[in-house]
């Protein structure tokens, strides 16, 4: 880095300096698409944003130590505010993936068009030149431009291995899960915007000072793709992947594009299909771990040890300013749910206090776990209220729903496959205690409940095996772990016993009734096995196409003619008396 | 009055070039982002038809083979790994159009060029007199869509084609070769590019990059527009209106954005956009 | 055809490629490298071809006369994409990689202005040969092409006069020759105390015409006054003009012989002004066209307003060089502005503040592409351009 510059040749170094550049906003693509998985292209808006405030500034109003640094907090704040724009549009809870790329598709797109349309003032076609800037040597910039990309490396690392760098990870994974964790995924996802559209606004800022001349084409959208490219041939998720694939894509292609400019366009473009259709992590790593596999001859590659971790129980927190036990934990009033013209859900109604088990049973298509839907989001149903610990839910989102006492455990077993063990239960304490943006902790603190789930199956014997090696039986049971971790005061259980062995059920029903009866919480229970529910339950309610039918003590409902005929498929309700 | 052929026209110009795309979009759920090579495609088959010194008319059927069997290649060779992964296959087919345009611009030179126009002059109706060739376009590109919609709902194929779209997985197991309906529709798709690109250039030029600009407006009309070709036609005429007032009113450049920005704020407001409306 | 032209370029590229980057210490016999930044891709890239051959020629001739100082000359090709982020990296490319001595090019104003920092930096004298919008002043570049002060006025003079136009439409693209050359259009119509009633533009790569033709014809203007970039542009706004069925009175201040072909027929009665076309009537213009014919045969491009200056600006260079007595820049730089050189278009000088005096003829577009001389007028002074240059 010191003596580099002075020993290659010049068009070599003015070439390492843009890669340098390049490369630190490739970063910023692989932090969203490869860690969190937001395809993006916009990147290079950010990029032409920060340049052209710089361009801006110095043709316009000249060139000075006060001036540059005005220049640099317009590039730096006018990102961010940009970056809040898109992501506002981009991320709005029940935005699709697809719909989130589109808008960052269109962003390089309006931004290159709108400087386009400048006129004179931003030199449209031509775009700004001329204009003076820091008078340093080439050398001195390569120094700066190569501090900058391994400031930036070395941050983004930190942040990508410290706890909160799981929480993107989380994203990629499971965004539905996320929102049932209380994690509000949209801001999330704006605030990782905010800083990456920084970064790359800085790297085009000083682009403008050293190459004194900005043009349209730095913020488009060929640009913004040739990004994608970069990150994706070089390892998507990688860090290291795209830096290295950028210098070396990038240097080669200023050396040959003059030479065989057809040919090494027509190369990569090809690179790029193949990677992307049948080598999905990259070209580096696809080479890395081919050599690996020669080296070693087939030892699997090990998975990087991941800090000690250690269990601890964690202070309570009752949910602060919300109910407390003695009020109702839920209430449910005069609920409906139509999809168009087919009515799910008619006129339901009951109230929970807390440490009641409550079971939901009923034959398939009643509308059980839509009723789940409707109690954990507040934007599910068509009509009626939902109160939790006595506040109205409302159009909350799931997350604001978990804030009111909330936690959702989903049929399946719903969990973060590339993350531990200890890092989902990290990851599920979030929104209780903020996991740190640099470090990696030791100390995982959480509560009673989620820590006997936990030690009664097992799970505190597995805290570093990844999600996806578990079983299923494990992995329902880690589920159940991250709901307890939130402290939910209404635990919703979607068939919870679904796939797991006999010995499996049984513990599950013991945890649960312990649940209820020494902690201050109640559950609501949706499930097939009639026996668990008989053995476990203080309620229980039957649901039939759609209405309840019966809503009564164990013995009321095991022992009804109404629920036999429901099961037999003989009875309509209202029909029997 | 100008003015109203200019929207007229423009609308029927955009209907001619998402018409392919809506169709690979609502067939296989997937976004074709190489649509703009086939455009590409297209309209070097319309130059080749010019320097080969034919009636210039041979360029709308000439593109549309060219382009249907450039569309029978790719699908065949790259596009099956893709249909489960709808955001990789916005890259690669991206990746295609990159490869599709070296390969032009290996044959034919990066250069700009032009094509002949098959009909020349303008037309005095109406009290103003406009250009033929783009009043031509508009029962052209009616044609065009209404033979497909045709072909959706009047032939065995169409009927084929439905039941994919509705549900591939029922299909199949009645023993309907899905593969084979993919393929058909990705080369009609490439088809339809093909025939668009020579469609547009008799009215401006001809390089390897004509393509992209046209592909992010139609993939913008074709988000929001849903499946249905009648709610395209009703998406075209909005949006493309909608540019040429722009233009017209503000500034042209301003104008290129509208339909862009215009997508994207009625997919905020309204996500399905102008399906069923 | 357009095949082996590419070829052309890319064999003298490569062949230049080993010969760029040799040491010092072979100096002596190191041949004089040339470089050139052309559009082969964008809207220049209609005229490229034919900027190619006229600089290939002028280095043949000089080869075949002893070269440079005893050294044979090299031509360097690099694309600027027509724009100025192709610009950045033809230039570094050229400067820095294979190192050439000067660079002589012809480009659009977006790539001069991109290119300057770079020509800058390095410390090599740069001829600029392509008309543009003036007042674009540095150290090491010299400009043998026309200004807007020695063209504008030719047109709009015969329009008003001739044709009896009283009100103009101005469409141009939108960068700094665009704007510049109807900025200086519109106030040199007002000064005649006619009427502008319309200015649009489009971005340089822009091609969709509609709006701007619709607004012309609603607007009732005499005659229609255009500065577009060099190729495309004028070819997709004629042809667009005369599909919508636009008759009135057309003066395009940046179209070549060359691109005019292209229009085909829909380039008839085009009004333009410039500095060279192929039918000016002198020995030297006829000798020059047999050279070229006799070199590139069927392969021929139409010579025109933008490659012939190139032709000349490489046979100046020579002059310079020879005068100096060396490659060094501060003396090369300080022969361009008194050499003099007498090619197709005259006895030109690049003494007027870097820029020079020129002929300059007023024509009319013929059915078949050529130009037909309306009026002529010698030895049209620049102005003050760069008045801070000596």
């Amino acid at each position: 880095m010191l003596v580099a510059p002075e020993v290659l040749p010049t068009y070599l170094v003015n070439t390492l300096i843009r890669a340098f550049l390049y490369a630190a906003v490739a970063i910023t693509v692989d932090i969203l698409w490869g860690f969190t998985g937001i395809l993006t292209f916009g990147q290079s808006a950010f990029f032409g944003f920060g340049a052209y405030a710089a361009a801006l500034v110095f043709t316009h109003a000249g060139f000075g130590p006060g001036l540059a640094l005005i220049a640099f907090g317009v590039a730096i704040v006018g990102a961010m505010l940009l970056a809040l724009l898109v992501g506002w549009f981009a991320f709005h809870p029940g935005a699709s993936p697809l719909y989130g790329s589109v808008i960052t598709l269109v962003l390089p797109i309006v931004v290159s068009q709108l400087l386009y349309s400048g006129g004179s003032f931003t030199g449209s076609s031509s775009g700004l030149s001329g204009f003076e800037s820091f008078d340093l040597s080439l050398e001195a910039w390569f120094r700066i431009a190569g501090v900058f990309l391994i400031a930036t490396t070395a941050g983004v690392w930190l942040f990508l291995r410290s706890d909160g760098g799981r929480i993107l990870e989380a994203i990629r994974d499971n965004e539905q899960r996320c929102e049932y964790l209380g994690i509000d995924v949209s801001r999330v996802k704006i605030l990782l915007m905010m800083a990456c559209g920084a970064i790359a606004s800085c790297a085009g800022f000083l682009f403008a000072c050293v190459q004194m001349v900005v043009a349209p084409e730095y913020a488009g959208f060929a640009f913004g793709t040739e990004l994608l490219m970069w990150v994706a041939l070089g390892g998507r998720g990688t860090l290291i992947g795209p830096l290295i694939g950028t210098l070396l894509l990038d240097t080669s292609t200023s050396y040959l594009s003059g030479s065989l400019p057809f040919l090494w366009k027509l190369l990569s473009g090809l690179a790029f299909v193949v990677v992307i259709v049948a080598l999905p992590q990259g070209l580096l790593p696809a080479l890395a771990s081919a050599i690996r596999r020669a080296w070693r001859r087939g030892a699997p590659a090990s998975v990087a040890p991941t800090a000690e971790v250690e269990l601890h129980s964690a202070d309570p927190q009752p949910l602060a300013g919300l109910a407390s036990a003695g009020r109702l934990a839920l209430s449910v009033k005069d609920v409906h749910k139509r999809f168009g013209s087919l009515q799910v859900l008619r006129g339901i109604g009951f109230a929970v206090r807390p440490n009641e088990l409550l079971s939901l049973i009923g034959p398939n298509g009643a509308g059980k776990t839509t009723l789940m839907r409707c109690i954990a989001d507040g934007a599910e149903r068509s009509s009626g209220t939902v109160r939790l610990n006595d506040h109205d839910i409302r159009h909350s989102s799931p997350a604001a729903c978990v804030a009111l006492g909330a936690g959702r455990k989903f049929q399946n077993a719903n969990v973060f496959d590339s993350l531990t063990v200890a890092q989902s239960m990290r990851v599920a304490r979030t929104r209780l205690k903020r996991p740190s943006l640099w470090r990696r902790e030791r100390a995982l603190a959480l509560p009673t409940a989620a820590l006997e789930v936990m030690r009664a199956t097992g799970l505190d014997r597995q805290l570093h095996v990844a999600s996806r090696d578990l079983s299923h039986g494990m992995k329902q049971a880690l589920e159940l772990a991250m709901v307890l971790a939130l402290e939910p005061s209404v635990l919703l259980l979607d068939e919870p016993t679904a796939g797991l062995t006999k010995a499996e059920r049984t513990l599950i029903g013991r945890i649960l009734l312990d649940l209820t009866q020494s902690h201050t919480l109640c559950v609501l229970l949706v499930e097939h096995d009639l026996d668990f529910v008989h053995e476990i339950s203080t309620r229980i309610i039957v649901l039939h196409q759609g209405q309840i039918v019966l809503d009564g003590s164990v013995e009321e409902v095991v022992n009804s003619d109404l629920v036999r005929e429901i099961y037999a498929g003989a009875a309509t309700p209202g029909a029997h008396g | 009055m100008t003015l109203v052929l200019d929207m007229l026209t423009t609308a029927a110009i955009l209907y001619g070039v998402a018409a392919g795309l809506l169709i690979v979009f609502g067939v296989m759920k997937i976004i074709n982002f190489a649509h703009g090579a086939f455009l590409t495609v297209g309209g070097y088959a319309a130059l080749l038809v010019t320097h080969l010194g034919w009636n210039p008319w041979w360029s709308l059927p000439v593109a549309f083979a060219v382009g249907g069997a450039c569309g029978a290649i790719v699908e065949r060779l790259v596009m099956k790994p893709l249909y489960k992964r709808p955001l990789d296959a916005i890259l690669a087919t991206w990746g295609l159009a990159i490869v599709i345009g070296q390969c032009i611009t290996l044959v034919f030179d990066r250069g700009v060029q032009f094509v002949q126009s098959p009909l020349t002059g303008a037309i005095d109706f109406l009290g103003i007199s406009y250009s033929s060739y783009r009043l031509f376009v508009i029962p052209l590109s009616l044609a065009v869509v209404g033979l497909l919609g045709w072909m959706m709902n009047g032939s065995r194929l169409g009927l084929v084609t439905r039941a994919v779209i509705m549900n591939e997985d029922l299909a199949r197991a009645l023993g309907i070769n899905t593969g084979m309906v993919r393929l058909a529709t990705f080369s009609l798709g490439a088809g339809l590019a093909g025939l668009a690109g020579a469609l547009i250039t008799p009215l401006s030029s001809v390089d390897p990059n004509m393509g992209v600009p046209w592909l992010v407006n139609a993939f913008m009309i074709v988000m929001v527009s849903g499946v249905s070709l009648v709610s395209l036609g009703v998406a075209c005429l909005v949006l493309g209106s909608a540019q040429v007032l722009v233009s017209t009113w503000a500034n042209p450049i301003l104008g290129g954005l509208t339909i862009v920005v215009l997508a994207a704020v009625i997919l905020r407001v309204r996500p399905e956009g102008f399906a069923r409306a | 055809m357009r095949t082996s032209n590419r070829l052309f370029a890319t064999m003298l590229a490569v062949l230049a490629a080993p010969l760029g980057t040799q040491s010092a210490a072979a100096q002596d016999k190191a041949p004089v490298v040339i470089g050139t930044a052309v559009g082969l891709s964008g809207a220049n890239s209609v005229v490229a071809p034919s900027v190619v051959q006229a600089t290939q020629l002028a280095i043949d001739e000089i080869n075949a006369a002893g070269g440079i100082l005893g050294r044979k000359v090299v031509l360097e090709v690099a694309d600027d994409g027509s724009g100025a982020a192709g610009a950045q990296k033809a230039y570094d490319s050229l400067l820095f990689q294979k190192k050439v001595d000067a660079v002589i090019s012809m480009e659009t104003s977006a790539a001069r202005n991109a290119a300057l920092p770079i020509v800058t930096r390095a410390r090599k004298p740069f001829i600029y040969t392509s008309f543009y919008e003036g007042r674009s002043c540095n150290r090491n570049m010299f400009i043998n092409a026309w200004v807007p002060e020695q063209q504008v006025a030719s047109v709009v003079d015969y329009f008003s006069s001739k044709l009896n136009t009283k009100s103009y439409f101005l469409v141009g693209s939108d960068y700094a020759f665009g704007r510049g050359m109807l900025e200086f259009t519109r106030k040199y119509i007002l000064a005649k105390g006619q009427k502008v009633v319309g200015e649009e533009y489009l971005p340089m790569d822009g091609s969709d015409w509609t709006a701007i033709v619709s607004k012309l014809k609603a607007s009732g203007a005499d005659a229609l006054i255009s500065s577009t970039a060099g190729g495309a542009p004028n070819v997709t706004l004629t042809k667009q003009l005369r599909a919508a069925g636009v008759t009135v009175p057309f003066g395009n201040l940046a179209v070549d012989e060359g691109t005019a072909k292209s229009m085909g027929s829909d380039g008839k009665d085009v009004y333009t002004a410039g500095s060279y076309y192929t039918s000016i009537d002198t020995p030297r213009n006829k000798e020059f066209l047999a050279a070229m014919g006799k070199r590139f045969g069927a392969e021929m491009k139409t010579p025109n307003d933008l490659s012939v200056p190139q032709y000349e600006a490489v046979w100046a260079y020579k002059l310079a060089v020879d005068k100096a007595g060396s490659l060094d820049t501060d003396k090369v730089l300080k022969a361009l502005g008194e050499v003099s050189f007498n090619g197709p278009r005259g006895a030109i000088k690049m003494d007027k503040q870097h820029h020079a005096a020129l002929n300059m003829y007023l024509g009319q577009v013929q059915a078949d592409g050529s130009v037909k001389i309306l009026e002529t007028f010698q030895g049209v002074d620049p102005g003050a351009q760069c008045p801070n240059l000596k």
